[in-house]
């Protein structure tokens, strides 16, 4: 600290009194060539760049709102998870033979660590003077393979992952209640030998489960329930009912009645 | 001066670095063990479950055994409903769990007339043998997981969901 | 007026010089994309920051209606996404700002990375640089379990079971992230709440003001 005699404070702090700092900006012939002061020259292109941003951002998210799928369901065992899309490639990486099952060390564990041990130290693996990309080949090298694999991981995950099938599992389902007549004849048929099949995966409470959707409020007439439990439909198997035409035809009836109210 | 005189000035950075180490430690241990926690806690050895399956009315013959537990998650408590094929197999009781490996559908015990005696998946013509092995061929990729199963007052008890030991 | 106070307050505290030096600091040519258009690659560690800052509002205005409980999390974000007036938007600028600022770090640091700018006398600023990025990582795969919707869950399953195939001690790591040996339930969403409004942005914070004292300490890497 500048310290001596002639010096003055602001009463008994340690804040000069005299030779204050004047508040004046720094003259523009003061600055070199084409360098330039960062406030405000420098600050309002950066600024400007920032606004146009903000703008696309904003754009963004009134054109896509931010995906909410349903409540969590710790219980939903066939749900097929994927992570945010920035990890994507660490996601794909575990799905090779000697990265996953015995390997999953490799995948999980080593792979990543060496990459990011590997990032963290640049520094002092690459330590010539040249800062040209062309001039150190093995670095530039290093990074455009690491870059690629990243991209390629990405890209084969998104390509072989079911987007619609995904959508569907996280859709937000309503529950539809609607009071089920357990000694309706249709029920009974369901519930019953010839339903057998009917209960494993709608559930006894026909609210469908991991395999199948829920019945109570669909929107079927009866002929086309009838139809869909003789030839089948999407994940559903023809041919799963082991009554009689008759039973099928109660059945349809009743399925085709849980309609959610209007 | 003598090698190990300590300065005026090297006491006090000792002291200072004393001080500071127990204020440190004061502050921070009780956090820590705070956070933890979950890692001591000891489980509590009853993780079994009783179903209203009594041991002596089982066969050969799998059953279907509905049970109920609650899960305690710290506050948070919720009643979570399972569902499991229970049989004799010589003197030991087996339960598997009845969620099929192909997508999660629910298999059922000699519900296709076909083939007999072994596990049957509706939703895609999965099958398993009663050991809960899949039958190569079919859609499955493993066995049925199993259930650890114990004994109390000749009531089944269900445990935790493991690897199939028979398949 | 204005200058009256600014002149009361400098009289007792002397603050010009703190200010001046970063307002006068010489922004050399070659960053400067007015005249070298490329030079807008020195953008994205600029761009990194103001989506930061974007981050950190929005999230402290979301906690106004989120509830970290397994029971409400999600009434709470369906609540405040579609009752509350702007919600989709505030939702949205953290939820899109979580992507953007993930990209212009990577952006940034392959900017670092292939002008060399890393090397000495920069070294300890890259490794920061490096933990900023991990730091990073980290309030994106927290954050992704608070909604507590089915992605959410699954995800942070098989997050945190590869956290649990680190040989030794991943089962410790997995008790202590998700708070109970077998369940991911109300424990694992409290304590990724906390790690990630509380621990990870205090480490952030910290090692921000590293990354900008040493930066300006040393000035911006020359041109190539």
């Amino acid at each position: 600290m500048h310290r001596g005699k002639g010096m003055k404070f602001v009463g008994d702090s340690r804040v000069k009194a005299n030779n204050r700092m004047v508040n004046m900006p720094k003259d523009y012939s003061e600055y070199p060539g084409k360098t330039e002061a960062f406030w405000p020259d420098f600050l309002l292109k950066e600024w400007m760049v920032g606004a146009v941003f903000l703008i696309g951002y904003l754009l963004l998210t009134v054109a896509h709102p931010s995906p909410l799928e349903g409540p969590a369901d710790p219980t939903n065992a066939s749900y097929i998870p994927l992570p945010d899309w920035y990890f994507l490639f660490l996601y794909q990486l575990l799905k090779y033979a000697y990265a996953s099952g015995p390997y999953n060390v490799v995948g999980a564990i080593v792979m990543p660590g060496l990459a990011i041990g590997a990032l963290m130290l640049i520094p002092f693996l690459d330590k010539g003077p040249e800062r040209r990309p062309s001039k150190r080949p093995l670095p530039t090298a290093f990074m455009l393979l690491a870059l690629a694999a990243m991209i390629f991981l990405t890209w084969e995950s998104v390509v072989n992952h079911d987007w619609e099938a995904a959508a569907k599992q996280g859709e937000i389902k309503e529950q539809v209640d609607i009071e089920i007549d357990e000694t309706a004849e249709g029920y009974l048929i369901f519930t019953g030998e010839q339903g057998k099949s009917c209960i494993a995966c709608h559930g006894a409470d026909m609210q469908g489960g991991a395999a199948a959707p829920a019945l109570v409020g669909n929107e079927l007439t009866a002929e086309e329930v009838a139809d869909v439990i003789h030839n089948g439909r999407g994940a559903m198997p023809a041919g799963q009912f082991a009554g009689t035409e008759e039973e099928l035809q109660v059945l349809a009836e009743f399925i085709a009645s849980l309609k959610a109210e209007e | 001066m003598s090698n190990n005189r300590v300065s005026r000035r090297q006491f006090l950075n000792y002291t200072l670095t004393g001080v500071g180490g127990f204020m440190a430690a004061g502050m921070l241990m009780p956090m820590v063990r705070f956070a933890i926690d979950p890692a001591l806690q000891t489980k509590a050895d009853g993780d079994f479950v009783q179903t209203s399956q009594k041991v002596a009315d089982l066969t050969e013959e799998p059953v279907k055994v509905d049970f109920s537990y609650e899960q305690v998650d710290a506050w948070y408590t919720s009643e979570v409903t399972d569902t499991a094929w229970v049989y004799k197999s010589g003197d030991a009781v087996v339960a598997l769990s009845p969620v099929c490996k192909h997508l999660g559908c629910t298999v059922n015990w000699n519900s296709d007339t076909e083939h007999p005696n072994q596990f049957f998946c509706a939703c895609h013509g999965g099958r398993y043998e009663k050991t809960g092995k899949n039958v190569p061929g079919t859609p499955p990729l493993g066995p049925l997981d199993e259930y650890e199963v114990s004994e109390q007052d000749g009531f089944v008890m269900l445990g935790k969901k493991i690897a199939n030991t028979r398949g | 007026m204005l200058n009256k106070i600014y002149d009361w307050v400098d009289e007792r505290l002397d603050i010009t010089p703190i200010w001046r030096d970063i307002a006068d600091h010489e922004v050399p040519e070659h960053v400067n994309p007015a005249h070298h258009f490329s030079a807008f690659v020195y953008c994205f560690g600029g761009l990194t920051f103001f989506i930061t800052v974007i981050q950190i509002l929005s999230g402290m205005f979301l906690t106004m209606y989120y509830v970290p409980d397994v029971e409400n999390a999600w009434k709470s974000v369906y609540y405040l996404q579609n009752e509350v007036a702007f919600g989709e938007i505030v939702r949205g600028m953290h939820h899109w700002g979580a992507s953007l600022v993930i990209v212009m770090m990577f952006l940034h640091t392959l900017r670092v990375f292939f002008t060399g700018s890393y090397k000495k006398p920069r070294e300890l600023n890259w490794i920061v640089g490096v933990l900023i990025f991990c730091v990073m990582l980290g309030l994106g795969f927290t954050g992704y379990l608070l909604p507590w919707d089915m992605k959410a869950l699954f995800a942070t399953k098989v997050g945190i079971e590869i956290a649990a195939s680190v040989p030794f001690i991943g089962e410790l790591i997995k008790v202590l992230l998700a708070g109970d040996a077998t369940i991911i339930g109300a424990q694992t969403l409290t304590r990724f709440f906390a790690i990630h409004v509380f621990f990870l942005p205090a480490a952030l914070f910290a090692l921000l003001a590293a990354h900008f004292i040493m930066i300006r300490r040393q000035g911006i890497s020359g041109p190539l």
